[in-house]
Order: structure tokens, then C-alpha cells, then sequence
């Protein structure tokens, strides 16, 4: 099936015509799998495309993808049990003592967008509550975000209370922020160090061996 | 602020109309002085001095048009002077360029003439093109010929030259007419103009005398701009050589009109100074760009279209102290006002050198200027209150099809500056804008087309076997 229209739907960030068009396919009885493939997950490749060439700006990225999820929505009823599976949870969050959020939000919608389940623990998040809620969503990846060169420590303590409580092993850790380098994340024990919103999902992706 | 009050200018002023009437101008050609005599101008054949009265002035000021245009030969660059539009074009003629493949400096050729204009033609924030550099590896008699040929050859911008001699400007005016399909065309729609010069203290040579005298009876624009030093070739104080700059500016544009009333003319200025600690050029000095941005005032005093001048450094290299001196010059000539602001792109060195890297970081200063230019638009629509009520406290902008609508119109994207996460431009082996800059003229250098049309070059080379080939 070919799903210009959708996918020209999601590319422009069209949630409207994107949605209508995600229902009709499903009405039409079209396989939700190949709706997901060929519409949605598609438009989204040409999106990353434009993105990555400067022609499209990142507003307008999280506008396809914000579409893109709200289509997912739509279809996951119509998926057979355990048909349809996120790419992954994560766990995200500004950590203890920090109040700045707005890379941390936009690395949501980026992984969102990108297919992932994000759980928002928001800002001013304690090592504890990280721990807690990793457990609780079986997450497999917890993100960390930081402004302030005084609060990165929290990740590092953040990381020693994961290991502390045994699940260290059983979730990633990929962190970020202006003051966050890939050295420190080497320093701190991290599995990943992202820059930016974009290359979060990357990480993210590689991370769980998504390609 | 405004550098200076309406008083101060109109004071320059004055002290300019004293200065050519006590002082006028000294003039040797005896053709020119007895042209002016019988036009009306007070002239004294035994000192060769002609002094200009108030009235006789003002009546030849009068005649020079207040709006005048510049073409491009395509049409998409025509430059459209005093209609408050503010243009930007390099500057010329220099000896030496900057080889970034070399890291060394070397003699400018014709390559470099078909180079910078081939350059120019893709920058964005550069709207005309003046002859960059001398030709070192053509013939003294046909390098004139051969700069507006390679210049045409490689922009379809419009196109301006110093000219050294009335035989080149006979050469160019040949060739132009040519291109044009006739010299009615061509002044119909002159996509060429030419630059001379009065020697400062207020002397004008026979040679540049006759060239503006062609230039006029032809109709190809020009401009005569004097270019006084502060401490050297005008007094020391900005003040002084304002006046003084001022009275040979408003000299030459009379004199064109005494050749021909409603001659295409810009008011000329390249006013700069001396270190006087060593007597070295200052024409990256912060009075530089005070001299420019003033003269901008004292042309539009008289309601001329001004050939003004802003970003020349005197840094050797692009660096630290090019970005400084360019910013500060460009902003304070633009925000004047300035009709056409020549030597704003590529160069180094006082004036001496060009560098292909600092035409482009140059065209992203001038980018920047624009935006400046452009201001801020402020109505219900941009102030957003709406928005701002709707997205509430704790929330953000991002997604917001307001943020959409406007990201593209309120903001310059620099393509050099480096904006990147620390950890990202180190990963990408720390681009600065020259690398980057460097990078863009190596691309350039791979993807540019010619101008004119093979069979064109053709005919024209037939026509004129003066031309090399590169």
C-alpha cells in the first residue's frame, strides 16, 4: 500500500489530515503493521533526512513527530496482543537540585516521537525516585539531565543508587546536558552520552540494539 | 545617538562650502578649467584653482539626481540607491591575496579578478562587484579589457571599476556597449559604473578629469570619492577632515554636472587615518567607520546617494581583530544609512589584501547587519500575548505553530558562527568559521559556472583580441 498522503501528512506535521487519514487506512482494513511501516515510521525517515540537511528546523521535527505518535495511538487497538511494542521505556529526568527542563523535555518528544514510551519524572528528581520508578516500569533506559556543573554529581549518585539497590544491570543509563560530556559520562559509569534531543534517540536506539 | 547632532553636521557642512570657497580646488587640465569657466565657475587660469560660490554650487548640486540605479545584467541584483535601500559590494583593487592552500600571500592575477567576481556572484549579502584586485599577469595597456571582461564573464551583478587611464575606460565602455547590444542600452540600463578619485587635499588630475568628463557624456554612473587621511591628507581632528573630504566630494559631483546637468553621480567617501604613533594606515580605525557613518549624514544633507565605504581592517590574517573592525564599521555606516557601501567584503590588510575565506565570513557579518537593518516588528501578532497566556507559567514555546510561523522571519542562521555543544565541535575537529569559511570557497571553487554564454565569450573575443584566456 502506498500512504502519501499520510506520510506527507506526518512530514508537514499535519495532525489533522495525519489522523484522518491513519483512520480511514484502518477502516479501509489495511494491515496496521504495514500502515505503521510504510505511512508513519517512513515519513518520519524523510523528516530525519530534512532535519539532518538543515532543511527542516526542530519545531517543526516535533510537530511530525507529536503526529507521528498520535497516529500510533490510533492504531494500537487494532494491534493483536503484544503486537505492537514500543521501542522501549525510559525513564527521564532533570536531576536532584536542578530545575532546568527544557533540553530534558525536548529529548522527551524527540523519543516519543521516535517511537519510544517516555515516563517524565520532571525536574529537581532525587537518586531514590529515579530508582523507584525504574523498578516499577521495568524501564530500560533511564535519562538523566543536568544545566548545572554543580548538580551534575547527582548523576553519579544517581548511578550508585541503581547499582546499590541490584538493577543496575537491568537498565541503561544515558545522560546529557550543556555542562555533560561524553567523558564525564565515561567517569561516571553511563552507558550513553547524547548532546542533543537528536542524538538522544540514536543513543537511545543503539542502546537497546534497535537499528 | 546619532554621531552627529543636526547641528554639527550642518556646522561640516558650512565649514566644506567655506573651504571651496576660499580654498577651491586645484585643477590643471585647461580644457576642464575652461569647460567650468564657461558653465559659470569662478576660475583663476594663472593658479589653476577653481573656487565654488555658494549659489553656483547649489545650482550644480541641484541637477545631480537624488535617486539614481545600478544594474545587474539579469535584472536580480539591481541596486536601486536613495530609495533608503542600504547595498553592500567589495571594494578594489588591491595587489596581494591571502592563499589559504599555502598559507602564504601572493601577487593578485586575472585568475583572481574571474575568482572574486565568480565569488561575489554566489554571496547572498553582496550586491555588487567592484574590480578586486590588479591583474599583475596582464599587459599595463589591456588589463582594463581583460578585469571587466573576467568580471562579466564570472557575475551577472553589477559591475564597478577603478580606472586608471581614459584609454581603459574606453576599453571597458567598448566591451559594455558590446555586451549591452549598444550604447543606448547600455544607458538605458548601465550594469557598469566607474570609480575615480580626487587627490586629497583637494587636487583633481587631469587624467581622473577626463574619465569622469567620458564617464557623464556617456551616461556610465560614476563616482569621484575622495579618500583624505586623517593626520596625513586631512587634518587631525574627524572633524577637519569631514569638512575637507566633504568640500571635494560636493566638488566633483558639481563638476560632473557642469559636464552634464543630470549626470549619474554618487557622492563619494573613503575617509580613514594614520596611526600617528608610526604612521601606519588606520583604515581599521574606529574613526574610519566614524568618518564613514558621518559622511553618510553630510550626503544626504544635499539629498546625493552616497558611495560609502565600511569594512576595511587592518588585520593581516581573518581573525580576531578583521571580525572586530569589520562589525563595528559595518553597523555604524549601515545604520547611517548609506546607499552603497563599497570594500565591505574580503578585505585585509588596509586596503592592500584580499583573502576568497573573508568575502564569505564577510557576507555573514553583512547578514547580521541585515538583520540589524530589518528591526523589530513589534504588533499584536509578534508580541504574542495570547501565546504567552496559553503556554502559561513552567511551560514552553517549542511546539507552538507561533513558533513555526515566525522562526524563519525573526531570526539570521549564521552558516560559520559555531554554534555547537562543546563535545559536538570537538568532535568535528573544532571548525571555526575560517575552516568552515575555507571549506565553502573550496565547494565554490568546484561547483561555478560561467557567466556569459559560450558563444557570447566567442563573439566577444573575436570583437576584442585583447582579451586572455585563462
Amino acid at each position: 500500500m502506498s500512504y502519501e498522503t499520510l506520510s506527507d501528512a506526518v512530514v508537514k506535521g499535519d495532525i489533522n489530515t495525519a489522523k484522518e487519514e491513519t483512520q480511514k487506512a484502518v477502516e479501509a482494513g489495511d494491515n496496521v503493521q504495514d500502515i505503521l511501516d510504510s505511512g508513519l515510521i517512513a515519513a518520519m525517515d524523510i523528516v530525519g533526512d530534512q532535519f539532518s540537511q538543515g532543511l527542516m528546523f526542530l519545531p517543526q521535527m516535533l510537530h511530525s513527530a507529536k503526529t507521528m505518535q498520535e497516529c500510533v495511538e490510533l492504531l494500537k487497538p487494532h494491534f493483536q496482543e503484544g503486537g505492537v511494542t514500543t521501542k522501549g521505556k525510559v525513564v527521564l529526568g532533570t536531576v536532584k537540585g536542578d530545575l532546568h527542563d527544557i533540553g530534558k523535555n525536548l529529548v522527551g518528544m524527540m523519543l516519543e516521537g521516535a517511537g519510544f514510551s517516555v515516563i517524565d519524572l520532571q525536574v529537581d528528581v532525587a537518586p531514590e525516585a529515579f530508582v523507584a520508578k525504574v523498578k516499577e516500569e521495568k524501564a530500560e533506559i533511564v535519562g538523566m539531565s543536568a544545566l548545572l556543573s554543580t548538580t551534575m554529581p547527582a548523576m553519579s549518585q544517581t548511578i550508585k543508587a541503581l547499582v546499590d539497590s541490584g538493577i543496575r544491570d537491568q537498565v541503561k543509563v544515558m545522560i546529557g546536558g550543556a555542562p555533560v560530556t561524553a567523558k564525564y559520562a565515561e567517569e561516571v559509569g553511563a552507558d550513553a552520552y547524547a548532546p542533543d534531543a537528536g542524538s538522544a534517540v540514536i543513543e537511545a536506539k543503539k542502546l537497546l540494539g534497535i537499528d | 545617538m546619532a554621531l552627529l547632532s543636526s547641528d554639527n553636521i550642518k556646522k561640516i557642512d558650512l565649514a566644506g562650502r567655506s573651504i571651496l570657497e576660499r580654498v577651491g580646488l586645484k585643477i590643471s587640465d585647461e580644457s576642464v578649467l575652461m569647460t567650468l569657466k564657461s558653465a559659470g565657475a569662478d576660475v583663476d587660469f594663472a593658479n589653476k584653482r577653481v573656487r565654488f560660490h555658494g549659489a553656483w554650487l547649489d545650482e550644480m548640486l541641484r541637477q545631480a539626481p537624488g535617486q539614481l540605479n545600478l544594474y545587474s545584467r539579469d535584472g536580480k541584483n539591481d541596486l536601486r540607491l536613495g530609495t533608503g535601500r542600504v547595498y553592500f559590494g567589495n571594494g578594489g583593487r588591491v595587489f596581494r591575496v591571502l592563499d589559504m592552500a599555502t598559507q602564504g600571500y601572493r601577487r593578485t592575477l586575472l585568475r583572481d579578478v574571474a575568482d572574486t567576481a565568480g565569488l561575489v556572484n554566489v554571496l547572498d549579502n553582496v550586491s555588487f562587484y567592484v574590480i578586486a584586485c590588479q591583474a599583475h599577469d596582464v599587459d599595463l595597456r589591456s588589463y582594463h579589457l581583460n578585469d571587466f571582461f573576467h568580471a562579466f564573464n564570472n557575475t551577472t551583478k553589477h559591475v564597478m571599476g577603478g580606472c586608471d587611464t581614459l584609454d581603459g575606460v574606453k576599453q571597458m565602455w567598448d566591451l559594455s556597449c558590446f555586451i549591452a547590444g549598444g550604447k543606448d542600452k547600455l544607458r538605458e540600463r548601465p550594469f557598469v559604473s566607474v570609480i575615480t578619485n580626487p587627490i586629497s587635499p583637494l587636487t583633481l588630475d587631469s587624467t581622473s578629469l577626463q574619465i569622469i568628463e567620458f564617464c557623464v557624456l556617456n551616461g556610465i554612473p560614476l563616482t569621484c570619492a575622495p579618500a583624505p587621511i586623517a593626520g596625513a591628507t586631512g587634518p587631525a581632528t574627524l572633524a577637519g577632515t569631514l569638512a575637507q573630504m566633504h568640500a571635494e566630494a560636493l566638488a566633483a559631483v558639481a563638476i560632473s554636472q557642469a559636464f552634464s546637468p543630470g549626470a549619474c553621480v554618487m557622492y563619494g567617501a573613503v575617509p580613514s587615518a594614520m596611526d600617528l604613533r608610526t604612521m601606519d594606515l588606520a583604515m581599521g580605525s574606529v574613526e574610519t567607520a566614524m568618518m564613514s557613518s558621518c559622511a553618510v549624514a553630510l550626503a544626504k544633507t544635499y539629498g546625493l546617494p552616497i558611495y560609502a565605504s565600511a569594512g576595511v581592517t587592518d588585520a593581516k590574517v581573518p581573525d580576531i581583530q578583521s571580525g572586530f573592525e569589520k562589525g563595528v564599521s559595518y553597523l555604524l555606516v549601515a545604520m547611517a544609512g548609506a546607499d552603497y557601501i563599497h570594500l565591505a567584503a574580503g578585505m585585509l590588510d588596509s586596503g592592500n589584501s584580499i583573502s576568497y575565506e573573508q568575502f564569505v565570513i564577510d557576507d555573514e557579518i553583512l547578514g547580521m547587519v541585515y538583520r540589524v537593518l530589518n528591526g523589530v516588528d513589534v504588533d499584536a501578532n509578534t508580541l504574542a500575548v495570547e501565546l504567552i497566556e496559553r503556554v502559561g507559567p513552567g511551560g514552553n514555546y517549542v511546539m507552538e505553530e507561533h513558533t513555526i510561523k515566525h522562526m524563519y522571519g525573526q531570526f539570521f542562521y549564521p552558516t560559520l558562527s559555531v554554534r555547537k555543544n562543546f563535545d559536538v565541535w570537538e568532535k568535528h575537529e573544532r571548525p571555526t568559521p575560517l575552516t568552515r569559511a575555507h571549506a565553502l570557497v573550496r565547494q565554490w571553487r568546484q561547483e561555478h559556472q560561467p557567466a556569459l554564454a559560450p558563444e557570447q565569450v566567442l563573439e566577444i573575443k573575436e570583437r576584442f583580441a585583447g582579451i586572455v584566456n585563462l
